[in-house]
This record gives C-alpha cells, structure tokens and sequence, in this order.
C-alpha cells in the first residue's frame, strides 16, 4: 500500500489527472465525500487529503509515503524530503510586492518592515540572499492590505496573474523563487518501498514528458 | 506562571516498566554484540562543553541543548556518541596503541528535532573503530551494524551503502566549481533532478556527464550499479571508491550480509563530516533511518590524535518505535511469586522472609508482601496482577 498525501483543492485533482494519465486508477482519489482517507485495497494507493502545509509533514513523518505540494510550503516548511519530479502546474511566483514605485528602489529603504504568510522563505530572502535584517511581520491572508494601510512597507507572496496587487496599486518589485507543484517522498519510503515507488516516478516522468511534445 | 510539573517536556517520554524491560534487553543484546567483537564500553559524562562540537564545525550551536557552568562556558547536553568517543581516544587514551574498538550505549540530546519517532532525547548504541583503515575495517563496522540491528528483533532491515569519494572524485572530473558541486550535492541528498539538470548546464557539462550525475540519483542496487558508473569515470579516486564498494560487498556476502545491502552512490553525507564509505540502515513503519555511519578520517585531528576511524550509531528508541508498530506485543513482566504472612502469629515473618529469600534463588521476581494483606487477599491480588504462585505463611515458632 502506498500512501499518498494530496493538497486539497486544485492541485489535488490536477495530481489525480496526472497520476491517472500514468496508468493509475485513482477513482478512490476522486470520489466526493468528505473523507479525508480514501483507500483502494485493489489498486494499493491510499491517498489522504491534507491541508497544503501539512503535506510535507506526512511525508517527512512517514505518515504518508509520498506527497504533491507545491514548491512555495516546500520552501516554508523546510522538511527533509526526497523531490523527485517538478510536475509542472500551480505555476507561480513568490515575489516582493509593495506600492509601484518602489520598483528598483527596494534597496532604499532601511529596517523594512515586511508582511507575508511565509515567515520563513521571506527570512531566508532577506538574509541569506539580500544580507539585510527586516522585521517580519507574519499575517494569515489579504496581505496585500499590509502596505495599503501601512502596517509594513512591502510584503512577500505568491504571485499568479498579479490582478489582486494591480487592483490595489501594487507591483511586483522582485521575484524570489519561481513555484510549481512538486513530487515529495519520504526518505525511508523511497528504500523500503522502492518497488512501487520508483516505477510510479517514472511513470509520471513519462507520461510528463509526453504532454510537453 | 504557567505550571509544567505534570508534564515531560516536549520531546522526551517515560517509559512504561514493560517498555523499559524490552529496552534494557535489548541494550544488553547490543552490548553483547560489540563486546562479542572486542569492542570495550566507554561512559562519557553526558555534559559537554560545546566546543566539542562547536568549535570543530561538526554540529550546529542552535541544535545542541545548552547551559553554563559556574565560569560562564557553554556546555551542552551530549549530542552523539561519535565525538565524545574521539575526544576521549585523542586524551583520556591517547597513549593506547591504535587500533582501538569503542562502543557505548547512551541517550542522546538533540534540540529541534522530534516527530516521525524522533525524539529529542534518546538512546543509541554504536561502535567506533579507532586507527584503522581499509575496506575490512569497514565492513567489520558494517556487519556489526547489522548484526545489531538484527539481535533486536529487527527482520526488515535494508542498508545503503554509498562511498562519498566517489562524489568528490566525479565532481573533480567535472571541474565543477565549489558552488556547483555544493548545489549539485545539496540537490542529490534531495533527488531533485531539475536543479542537477540546470546546475549541470550552467556549469557546461556534456549530457554523458549530466547524465552520470542523474544516474547517481536514480540507480541503485547490488554489484551491478558498480559496474553501470565504473564506464563513465576517470578520476582515479572515484575508482577506487568503486573498487572499495566492490570489495565490500565481497566481505559482506562472506558474512552472508549481502542481502541487506543496497549501493547507492548517490548517499553523500550532509557535510564534510565523512571521507569514505557512508551507509544508512532502514526499516518500515518509522520516517527516519534507525543506522548511520561511515568513515571520518577527519575528525579525531581536530582532538589533537590523527587517527583514521569508522563507525555507526543505531537508535534504540526508534527501532523500538519501529518494533511496536510492527506489531511487536511487549509482554508485561510480573512477579513469579508473593509471599505473606500473618501478622498476628509470631515467626510467621522470619519465617516469611527466609522463604522469599529462598525463591528468589530461583526466581527472578518474588515480592514479600509488606502491607499485611490477609491469605484471600493475597490471592485475589495475585489473580489480578497474574502473579503464578502465591504463599502464605500462617505458622509460627513452634511452642
């Protein structure tokens, strides 16, 4: 038995297609009800339907063998996995946003304060990659408010279309990693299970391979 | 003020008595197996200073527990049994003559990390082979790894077995620069081939060699992964990496061992801790390896004692942890027999105590009833607590 963790909601079902498109029957996957474990004993594939962040625990615990999250709660929850496959969707960006004419002058402002749902990929930024202190400050959603009413000068957040930050005067000023939904496996599953498991990356490898061409 | 007393702190347990009892059996297995080799039991104080592990970059501050002593210097609560076992050959036994067999069976505190089975505090079992070199001192550490874990009851045990020369060699070969191998490195220990692919690009290497990096990612298995990478190096120190692996599964398929092992070239250790063969042990039903070890020949230098050294660690509290959720039953360990007496009859205590004292000769466990309980109540404590024999001493002196 395999035992794969899925972030609810979109990327789920887009993981289900792939992993369908492979060769796998995932109708325990997709059948809708509110269970959070759905068990096929005749294909060997668990999944578990999981809040996004939790994703990566599964699979560093053990809980869950394998995981699809994306690359943004890889970043911010900073786990010991194995990443074996960048599946290509949930395309975005984490960025700087803050008021548009800040662009090119991010550098200017001294002991910035910074609204973001991702304390620890904005810290990892500014100190490992930009080597400043900033005062971070963490909120739980419409960050965007943050430099609107002045509770931080910038914020750092995903970015898809960037409608939410035009329509509120904001602009994206830098990009900090670009995201995508990932392949997770934990280290022990990858040994012990390495039968299945293996097989089933490189299903997906190919069947990924073939909706590029 | 917030009240903690009913509380272990996050991170550590207790141990329940039948738990306990397992855990100190197997510890006496453990011992038996490394003592059983020649290897000699060292106790290292449990407190550190920090510089043990701080100032010779061998673990970071901020994952030690740390304290002061009354001068202001940092101590810290034993991390591994590795260092403290270096330190205590390059000072405490720096006049023995080398080579030197070491184990110890000690708990092991580490900030930051619990969960999947993990804890912050728990116990290991290791040996470190001191002064010696060569693919057969490897394969004696290796083989007593598994040997270890098999005396405890572990039956699905799979070893990685990797060589971190072999690394070091390719990237040589490469001449990738420091910043690409060290992106390279950080990227296999993930498996992400998207960043090996792209390091690999910027870096100008041809596809044969980008594709020998992804290989070391994606083959593992038995002498054969040897061979499939033995075509693609020149570098003379990868091969003989390769050369060194190759003997190794000979010796362990000597000691009938070779079907634990698995060659994964891509096991590369975090940091510059080790310099030749590394191996992981795993079992199912916990997220993390139970072994760790491997050649670091680097190390005991830092103590003052140039020394080559190999050695592995085995966590005793996740391969418990392991045990149980597969489904090992502890049993619970009672008492063989109880004895009372009558209190209101003189003698019947002396005579109560000489009785006790003769089934424990015997026996492992005898309780000598204290509470004065009467003949039926000393059977009824007995049912319910499933001691098998119960005595009951209702004579005297005689008159």
């Amino acid at each position: 038995m395999i035992t794969i963790a899925l972030s609810k909601g979109r990327l789920a079902e887009q993981a289900l297609d792939i992993l369908e498109a492979a060769g796998y029957d995932v109708s325990a996957g997709r059948e809708k009800s509110r269970k959070l474990i759905l068990e096929d004993e005749n294909t060997g594939l668990r999944f578990i339907m999981a809040k996004p962040a939790d994703v990566p625990t599964y699979v560093e615990y053990g809980a869950a063998d394998l995981g699809v999250v994306g690359k943004d709660t890889l970043l911010e929850e900073g786990r010991d996995l194995y990443e074996v496959i960048d599946l290509g969707f949930g395309k975005c960006r984490m960025c700087v946003a803050g008021p548009a004419e800040l662009k090119g002058k991010l550098d200017t402002i001294p002991n910035k304060r910074v609204g973001t749902k991702y304390p620890n990929i904005t810290r990892h930024y500014f100190e490992d990659v930009k080597k400043e202190s900033v005062e971070i400050i963490k909120l739980h959603g419409s960050v965007e408010l943050a430099p609107l009413i002045g509770l931080s000068e910038v914020i750092v957040d995903i970015v898809e279309s960037g409608r939410t930050l035009y329509e509120n005067g904001l602009d994206v000023i830098e990009t900090v990693a670009d995201i995508s939904a990932r392949v997770v496996v934990n280290r022990v599953s990858m040994q012990m299970k390495a039968d299945e498991i293996k097989p089933m990356i490189t299903k997906i490898r190919e069947q990924l391979a073939k909706q590029e061409v | 003020m917030s009240n903690n007393k009913f509380y272990t702190p996050d991170g550590f347990t207790d141990q329940l008595p039948e738990i306990c009892a397992f855990k100190r059996e197997a510890e006496g297995k453990l011992r038996g197996v490394f003592a059983g080799a020649g290897y000699k039991e060292i106790e290292t104080p449990g407190v550190e200073y920090c510089d043990i592990y701080t100032s010779t970059d061998l673990v970071k501050a901020e994952d030690l527990f740390k304290f002061c002593d009354q001068k202001g210097r940092l101590l810290c609560a034993r991390y591994d049994g590795t260092v403290p076992a270096v330190r205590f050959a390059a000072n405490l036994y720096k006049d023995e003559p080398l080579p030197l067999r070491l184990f110890y069976i000690e708990n092991m505190y580490r900030f930051n990390q619990m969960g999947g089975g993990k804890q912050s505090g728990f116990t290991q079992g290791g040996v470190e082979f001191m002064g010696a070199c060569g693919t057969e001192a490897d394969s004696e550490v290796l083989a007593l790894a598994i040997e270890s874990a098999l005396s405890i009851g572990i039956k699905d045990l799979q070893i990685s077995l990797g060589q971190v020369r072999f690394f070091e060699g390719l990237t040589d070969q490469f001449g990738l620069t420091d910043e690409a191998r060290d992106a390279i490195r950080t990227a296999i220990q993930q498996k992400d081939s998207v960043t090996i692919e792209n390091t690999a690009r910027e870096a100008g290497l041809n596809a044969q060699d980008t594709e020998t990096l992804l290989m070391l990612i994606e083959y593992q298995g038995g002498a054969e992964v040897i061979d499939q990478f033995r075509s693609r190096v020149k570098d003379s120190s990868a091969l003989s990496a390769l050369d060194d692996l190759k003997e190794i599964l000979e010796i362990m398929d000597e000691y009938g061992y070779l079907k634990y092992i698995t060659v994964d070239l891509g096991l590369i250790g975090s940091e510059d801790y080790y310099t030749g063969v590394i191996f992981k042990g795993y079992t199912y039903e916990v997220g993390f390896p139970i072994i760790g070890g491997g050649r670091y020949d680097n190390v005991a230098e830092k103590f003052g004692r140039k020394m080559e050294a190999v050695g592995f660690s085995l966590s005793l509290t996740l391969a418990i942890t392991a045990l149980m959720r597969q489904g090992l039953e502890f049993t619970k360990e009672q008492a063989s027999a109880i004895v009372g007496y009558d209190r209101n009859i003189k003698g019947a205590r002396a005579k109560a105590i000489a009785l006790a004292r003769a089934l424990r000769e015997e026996y492992t466990s005898v309780i000598l009833d204290s509470c004065g309980m009467t003949e039926e109540e000393l059977d009824q404590y007995s049912d319910l607590n499933n001691i098998p024999a119960s005595f009951f001493v209702n004579e005297g002196d005689e008159e």
